[in-house]
């Protein structure tokens, strides 16, 4: 059986901040709802079900905080879920989407993801929470030493260097210079980032992501819906794919070893999955703009290799050559990606939601030009859970 | 597109002091695996449900990623509870994406404080610092059904009664027999007016399942349940307003599942259920949600023995929640017992002639949101 | 409050007695009393994993031979933390994976015995490849923290 053809017909976002005083939780989860609605030209009532992305319930101190916010997304009556997967819940919470429509049960269906994290005084002391208490989280493992230790296989194995993760850092923020929504909105040199603070080395303050507040939602629809509010713009969502690795970050660490902690293995077969079903052949001619979740500089250098854009142990050598710039062959995070904005649950559905404005060509200043096939991923875990949904201008 | 389920694995229910919590994930696990006649490698998708707060692991599905089986595989995790894993399950392989699904739940509700997890479950402003959580949230609800609906300490205590008395065919269990209806009328108050023997026992077990397409299904020789209704909803996130003993969420969602099952009449033709008896009063309110009676008639069903095993609709063959409580795994639970039940395979608490089941559970910490399945065979 | 904004303060504090399981006790007792270290062997994949598993996640069958890995292995990850995170400890500190000599999986810990203020001191010693060796807590209390490791 086929799935129902379906695609995203509206998006809201938050501009993402350090906090939000003047709002809760789901009141910051329904401003990017009823954007995303009026985006679409639709109301809450036309909302047949709504799942939500809420990542870790400690960093807004709520445990399933998705209780509290169901009612302020017009869940009130309706079926609603919550999906988890750390960062990736975004992405999840797409395909999560995408499955209710596919499966032919439902037509429309909101997503939302809401983050308030500015409301904890260190993200990281919470991020440690994710690790393994018996053997694991008592070493200080956070998300950004979880993090080096990618960086400095990649490093090693390939020859990286933090160079390379500068220029990274000196795209990103340059390109969230034409995003409105983006939170950090300073242009810095390579320079500026070899010299900014160590935090874990090799990877230092203009490498890492800063902690975003802000809600991102976006609007799912069968062809049939579509068809009968003559919505013209649609970003189809061509293929959808996740694949979840060990959570051992150590069993991915073995010189002789597949599935090598460097390379993000999992993102690589789910991208394999999701090209497959969306019958892309060759994503580095075929894919015209990508959103990657990548919330340090190192993540997108073996992200990129993963996603196919170039072999592997080459993502350095291809930043020097500008591939990935705005005026490259593949432009990567144009809206300025995770390393300018994370609010964590909304994070990986922020990344498709800039890949729809891309594919319908709403981008705005971040707009790239010829866009007809989109790739947004997301990524949790001990990076672990991956998730990749391919978007097109066609049906 | 029809769906199925194939194999169900439980482990059994009580104290697990042996077990960390992926362990016990993983004999539920292999023994889905097993009873379905899959192989791991053969697995397609796999969905999760656990709970961060009473796991004590702010992404709890990253532990238990390699004892769910999902190693590599396209995971995701539900986090409003088992049944709802089941809901995702469903939709996975019905959007034709999947030919199957294994669907794993768990908790060890021995290592934590449910009831502090469940009170941090409260927005931070007006309810937390009132004293809300898990029991007392279903007190306000259940006080008001005492209060309106006229049930009496008898009622409750013959609820709880009739399901360890269901538990002793149910070698899974972790209470079962008959406590005297004296000890439960006389057992302390937790928070008014649900009494201490009106509460499940705190249990730690995990519960698998997999699901399959029609035709994968049919290529097996095997009794599947297959899935003919499907339902869920949520409703008001604060428990205090006057209806909130009418269970608004469970009145939504079982009316989407029979609308899909085709089901009119749902005492005639539903055979057996298994409901989530959280507290005594609960299971009442839940006949009466259901539709399987008016409101407030729901001690009837009780005193007349229309749900007793042997009766006209049993529910909770199984024990119920009463007996055993792994508490988020409580709800997919539900669906395990059904599906045995349909299948066949329920043994000594197996129902006659059981050919549509009913499986119901609730997520949040009142009665916020509620999830109905019906199976047939 | 702020202003004119009301803030309120609140606090996580929930205590869990996690079950490490026969498995990991295993191994924690051999750590506190005989000062080993213990992987298991997958009976399909022939892995040894560390940290010991009683099953393994690729092949989905049950563990049971405990095999006695070396106390020297190579790091395979590394980082060495400079800034200071709430409730974690006071920086710089190094943590290292490593792949004890016999086992197909590295284990972390902590990298003691290193003096790392100066950064490009520190990496001349730490590094990928590197050498390690396990060096053990005198008073062991069947934590991770029971070990360390240093250069060798
Ligand atoms: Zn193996």
């Amino acid at each position: 059986m086929k799935p129902h053809n379906l695609g995203i017909i509206g998006v809201g976002q938050t501009t993402y901040v350090t906090r939000r005083d003047d709002v809760t939780l789901p009141e910051l989860a329904r401003e990017a709802a009823a954007t995303a609605l009026e985006d679409a030209g639709i109301e809450f009532k036309d909302i047949d079900g709504v799942v939500f992305s809420l990542a870790l319930d400690a960093l807004e101190g709520i445990e399933g905080g998705e209780k509290w916010c169901a009612e302020a997304l017009g869940g009130y009556g309706k079926p609603f879920l919550r999906v988890h997967t750390g960062g990736a819940a975004g992405g999840s919470a797409v395909h999560t989407g995408f499955f209710h429509i596919a499966s032919g049960h439902f037509n429309c269906v909101l997503v939302v993801g809401s983050e308030k994290m500015g409301e904890t005084p260190d993200a990281q002391s919470v991020l440690n929470q994710i690790f393994d208490p018996i053997y694991e989280r008592e070493l200080a493992i956070n998300a950004v030493n979880m993090c080096s230790f990618q960086a400095v296989r990649h490093m090693k194995k390939y020859g990286t260097s933090e160079y390379h993760m500068a220029l990274v850092a000196v795209r990103s923020r340059k390109n969230a210079l034409n995003n409105p929504y983006a939170h950090i909105k300073k242009e810095v040199t390579v320079d500026d980032v070899l010299n900014s603070k160590m935090i874990c080395y090799p990877l230092k303050l203009y490498d890492c992501c800063p902690r975003s507040t802000g809600s991102c939602a976006v609007v799912l629809a069968s062809e049939s819906f579509i068809k009968k509010i003559r919505k013209k713009k649609v970003a189809w969502i061509k293929g959808v794919a996740s694949c979840t690795n060990s959570y051992y970050m150590g069993d991915r660490m073995n010189g002789s070893c597949i599935n090598d902690y460097a390379d993000s293995e999992a993102l690589f077969l789910a991208a394999k999955k999701a090209y497959n079903m969306a019958g892309i052949n060759n994503p580095n001619r075929e894919i015209d703009v990508a959103e990657i979740y990548a919330p340090f500089t190192s993540t997108e250098l073996a992200a990129v290799e993963a996603l196919g854009f170039c072999e592997k142990g080459e993502s350095g050598i291809c930043n020097e050559k500008g591939i990935f710039e705005m005026d490259g062959e593949i432009p990567v995070n144009p809206s300025g990606g995770v390393l300018t904005a994370n609010p964590i649950s909304a994070t990986a559905l922020a990344r498709v939601a800039e890949a729809a404005l891309q594919v319908i060509e709403k981008a705005g200043e971040r707009q790239v030009r010829k866009v007809g096939t989109a790739v947004a991923t997301g990524e949790g875990g001990s990076l672990q859970f991956y998730t990749v949904t391919v978007l097109s201008n066609k049906i | 597109m029809k769906v199925a389920i194939i194999g169900v694995g439980q482990t059994s229910y009580g104290e697990h002091k042996k077990k960390s919590i992926d362990e016990l994930v993983f004999e539920s696990t292999q023994k889905a695996l097993y009873d379905s006649g899959l192989q791991r490698d053969e697995i397609e998708s796999v969905v999760t449900t656990g709970s961060d707060g009473l796991d004590g692991r702010a992404i709890s599905n990253m532990i238990t990623a390699g004892s769910s089986g999902a190693y590599l595989k396209d995971e995701v995790k539900v986090s409003d509870g088992g049944i709802y894993g089941l809901v995702m399950g469903y939709l996975r392989v019905a959007s034709g994406l999947f030919d199957n699904s294994l669907i794993v739940s768990w908790t060890k509700s021995t290592e934590s404080s449910p009831e502090l997890v469940s009170n941090m479950a409260y927005d931070p402003f007006f309810l937390r610092d009132c004293g809300f959580n898990s029991v007392t949230s279903l007190a306000i609800e259940a006080s008001a059904y005492v209060n309106i609906a006229k049930v009496k300490e008898n009622d409750a205590a013959d609820v709880v009664l009739k399901n360890r008395r269901n538990a002793t065919r149910n070698h899974l269990s972790h209470l079962s027999g008959s406590p005297s209806k004296r000890a439960i009328i006389s057992s302390n108050f937790v928070s008014y007016p649900i009494r201490k023997g009106h509460l499940p026992p705190k249990s730690d077990g995990a519960c698998a399942l997999v699901m399959a397409s029609e035709k994968k299904a049919k290529s097996l020789d095997k009794y599947p349940a297959w899935i003919l209704g499907l339902g869920w909803s949520r409703g008001e996130y604060e428990a205090g307003g006057g209806d909130s003993n009418k269970l608004f969420s469970l009145g939504k969602s079982s009316k989407m599942a029979y609308k899909m099952a085709k089901i009119k009449n749902p005492v005639d033709e539903i055979d057996v259920a298994e409901v989530s008896d959280i507290t005594a009063y609960h299971e009442m309110m839940i006949y009466e949600a259901l539709g399987f009676c008016g409101y407030g008639e729901g001690k009837e069903l009780i005193n007349d023995g229309v749900t007793k095993f042997g009766g006209k609709l049993p529910v909770n063959p199984s024990g119920g929640i009463l007996s055993s409580n792994p508490i988020f795994a409580s709800s997919l639970v539900r669906v395990a017992e059904a599906a045995l039940q349909v299948m066949g395979h329920a043994g000594k608490r197996q129902v006659n002639n059981a050919e549509v089941a009913l499986a119901h559970g609730f997520t949040a910490m009142s009665t916020q949101g509620s999830c109905v399945v019906i199976l047939g065979n | 409050m702020e202003g004119d904004q009301i803030f309120v303060t609140q606090h996580w504090d929930i205590k869990y007695n996690h079950a490490a399981g026969e498995t990991g006790s295993t191994f924690f007792k051999a750590i506190m009393d005989k000062k080993v270290i213990l992987g298991k062997k997958c009976p399909k994949c022939k892995r040894i994993l560390l940290p010991p598993r009683s099953f393994c996640e690729r092949c989905f069958v049950e563990t049971s031979e405990w095999v006695n890995v070396g106390k020297e292995g190579k790091i395979e990850a590394f980082t060495i933390v400079y800034e200071k995170f709430e409730g974690l400890p006071n920086p710089p500190y190094a943590i290292a994976y490593v792949l004890l000599d016999g086992a197909s999986t590295a284990i972390a810990n902590f990298v003691k015995g290193i003096d790392l203020k100066d950064i490009n001191q520190a990496l001349n010693h730490i590094k990928v490849g590197a050498k390690a060796r396990v060096a053990f807590k005198r008073k062991r209390e069947g934590r991770i923290t029971d070990f360390w490791y240093e250069i060798i």
